[in-house]
C-alpha cells in the first residue's frame, strides 16, 4: 500500500535540529550568556553558516555588520536571533530535490518563508506582538510536501484530472489518490519530532482548521490564512496552486476586514524584497 | 530573444523587437498587455491591487500596484515610445481565487471589476482576456509580433 510506504518514510526524516530546542530553552533566561549561545550555535555547523549567510539581511533588522556567530548573537536581538535560528535550521527540510508539486526545491521554500513573512504581519495586527511559536509553524506548514512529493509525482495525472474535471480541492484529490493529504503527513511528521500540539495541529489542519477538534487554536488559523495570502498572492508552494478551499469563518474570527488582507499584501511584498539572503539558502 | 522580468506591482514596456516581457505565477493579480502593432510597441503591467486610494503614498513610489496608477503608468510608458491608444490591443489574465464562491477575501474579482471600471471610463476596449478561476498563470508578450501566450500551472498553455 502506498500510504504504508508514505508513513515508514517519514522514519528517514532527520530529526529536528535539537539547537533550535536549546536556543528557544536558553533564550526564556532574559539574562542568557552571549558566550553559552555562540558555542551551542557554533556545535551546529549547517545552522551556523546558514546564520552567517543570512545575518545582513535587512530580513533580520540588524544595523550592524553581522560578520560572526558572536555579532548575530550580540546585535540582532532576542526575536530575531530565535527567528534566523529557526529559519537557518528548518531549512535543511526544503534543500533537498523535490518534485511533485515544484519544478526546484526553492520554490517551496520560498512559499516557506512567504507564509512566515505573512503569519507575523497577521500577528502584529492581531495579537499585537510578532510570535516565534506561530513563525515557525507557517515554516514548516508544508513540510509534509518534502515526503509527499515523489508520491504525488507518480500520481500527478490522476489528481489534477479530479482537480481540473471533478471539482475536487487538491487536498480532497490528494486523499483519494494516494491515502494521505500532505498537510495530516506534515502533523504526523511534527508528532514525530515531538512538537507541542498546538504546532502539530497547525500542521496537520493548515487547510482545514475549522475541523480542529480545538478550533482556539490561533495558530492553525493564522497559518491557514496566511497560507491563503500567499497562494492568491502568487507566492505558492506548487502545482496545487489555489485549489484549496476558502473559510470565511476565519475574518470573523480576527475580526479581519478585507482591506486588512489588501494591506498584509503590501507589506509582504515589501518585506519579501528584502528576504533575497533569506531565500538563497536553499 | 531577451527576456525581460515584470515582477509585482511592476510595469515593462519596449519597442525592442528582441524583447519579450514576461511575468510569473499571477494569482489574483491581473496581467494586463498592452501593444500597437505599427510602432511595435509593447508593455506589460503585473499589478496587484484594485484601488490607490488604499495608500496614497505607496501608490507614488510604486504606482505598478494598483489597478488605477498602473494602467495610467502603462499606457503613458508606450506613448512615451510613440504607442498610439487608437491602435493599442488590450489583453488582460489573471484575477484568479481561491476555491467556493462564497470567498471571504475576493481580491481577484475586485481586481477585475476595478480594471473595468477604468478601462470603460477611458474607452479602452479589452481584446482578449482569460481571467477568474482557480490557478496561477504565466504571461508573455512577444514585442516582435504582439503575440501574448498565457501558461496555467494546470500545464496548458495557449496564446491569447
Amino acid at each position: 500500500m502506498m500510504i504504508e510506504k508514505i508513513l515508514k518514510s517519514i522514519d528517514h526524516i532527520p530529526a529536528f535540529p535539537v539547537t533550535i530546542l536549546k536556543v528557544r530553552e536558553m533564550l526564556r533566561d532574559e539574562d542568557y550568556s552571549i558566550a553559552d549561545m555562540v558555542n551551542l550555535i557554533k556545535y551546529d555547523q549547517a545552522m551556523a553558516a546558514n546564520i552567517l549567510k543570512m545575518g545582513n539581511s535587512a530580513y533580520f533588522g540588524s544595523r550592524q555588520r553581522i560578520g560572526t556567530l558572536r555579532d548575530a548573537v550580540i546585535y540582532l536581538g532576542r526575536n530575531n536571533l530565535i527567528r534566523i535560528v529557526q529559519t537557518a535550521g528548518v531549512s535543511r527540510y526544503f534543500s533537498r530535490r523535490s518534485r511533485g508539486y515544484v519544478e526546484k526545491a526553492n520554490e517551496l521554500w520560498e512559499h516557506s518563508v512567504a507564509v512566515a513573512l505573512m503569519s507575523q504581519i497577521l500577528s502584529r495586527k492581531v495579537l499585537g506582538h510578532e510570535d516565534d511559536k506561530l513563525y515557525l509553524a507557517a515554516l514548516l506548514h508544508d513540510v509534509g510536501k518534502t515526503v509527499m512529493g515523489e508520491f504525488v509525482y507518480d500520481s500527478f495525472g490522476k489528481i489534477s484530472l479530479l482537480v481540473a474535471e471533478e471539482g475536487y480541492s487538491f487536498l480532497e484529490a490528494e486523499e483519494a489518490v494516494i491515502g494521505i493529504n500532505h498537510a495530516e503527513l506534515g502533523g504526523k511528521i511534527a508528532e514525530r519530532w515531538n512538537f507541542p500540539e498546538e504546532i502539530v495541529a497547525a500542521l496537520a489542519y493548515h487547510h482545514r482548521p475549522d475541523s480542529m477538534e480545538k478550533s482556539d487554536n490561533a495558530i492553525a488559523w493564522l497559518v491557514y490564512l496566511a497560507d491563503q495570502v500567499c497562494l492568491l498572492t502568487g507566492m505558492t508552494g506548487g502545482f496545487d496552486g489555489l485549489a484549496h478551499r476558502g473559510i470565511s469563518d476565519v475574518m470573523h474570527k480576527f475580526d479581519f476586514y478585507e482591506q486588512d488582507l489588501e494591506r498584509g499584501m503590501m507589506t509582504l511584498i515589501e518585506e519579501l524584497s528584502h528576504a533575497k539572503d533569506v531565500l538563497g539558502i536553499v | 530573444m531577451n527576456e525581460i522580468v515584470v515582477g509585482i506591482a511592476d510595469v515593462k514596456f519596449s519597442n525592442h523587437p528582441e524583447d519579450v516581457l514576461v511575468t510569473y505565477a499571477l494569482g489574483s493579480c491581473i496581467a494586463v498587455a498592452v501593444y500597437d502593432p505599427v510602432v511595435k510597441v509593447g508593455g506589460l503591467l503585473h499589478f496587484m491591487l484594485p484601488d490607490s486610494s488604499l495608500d496614497a503614498e505607496k501608490a507614488k513610489l510604486a504606482p505598478g500596484m494598483f489597478a488605477d496608477t498602473g494602467v495610467r503608468l502603462l499606457f503613458r510608458s508606450c506613448y512615451s515610445l510613440g504607442a498610439d491608444k487608437k491602435r493599442m490591443i488590450t489583453k488582460v489574465a489573471g484575477g484568479a481565487s481561491i476555491l467556493d464562491n462564497t470567498n471571504y477575501f475576493r481580491i481577484g474579482e475586485k481586481n477585475i471589476m476595478a480594471l473595468r471600471k477604468i478601462f470603460w471610463k477611458n474607452d479602452v476596449f479589452i481584446d482578449r482576456e482569460d481571467t477568474g478561476k482557480n490557478y496561477n498563470r504565466t504571461v508573455r508578450l512577444e514585442i516582435s509580433t504582439g503575440s501574448v501566450f498565457v501558461k496555467s500551472s494546470e500545464g496548458f498553455k495557449c496564446e491569447l
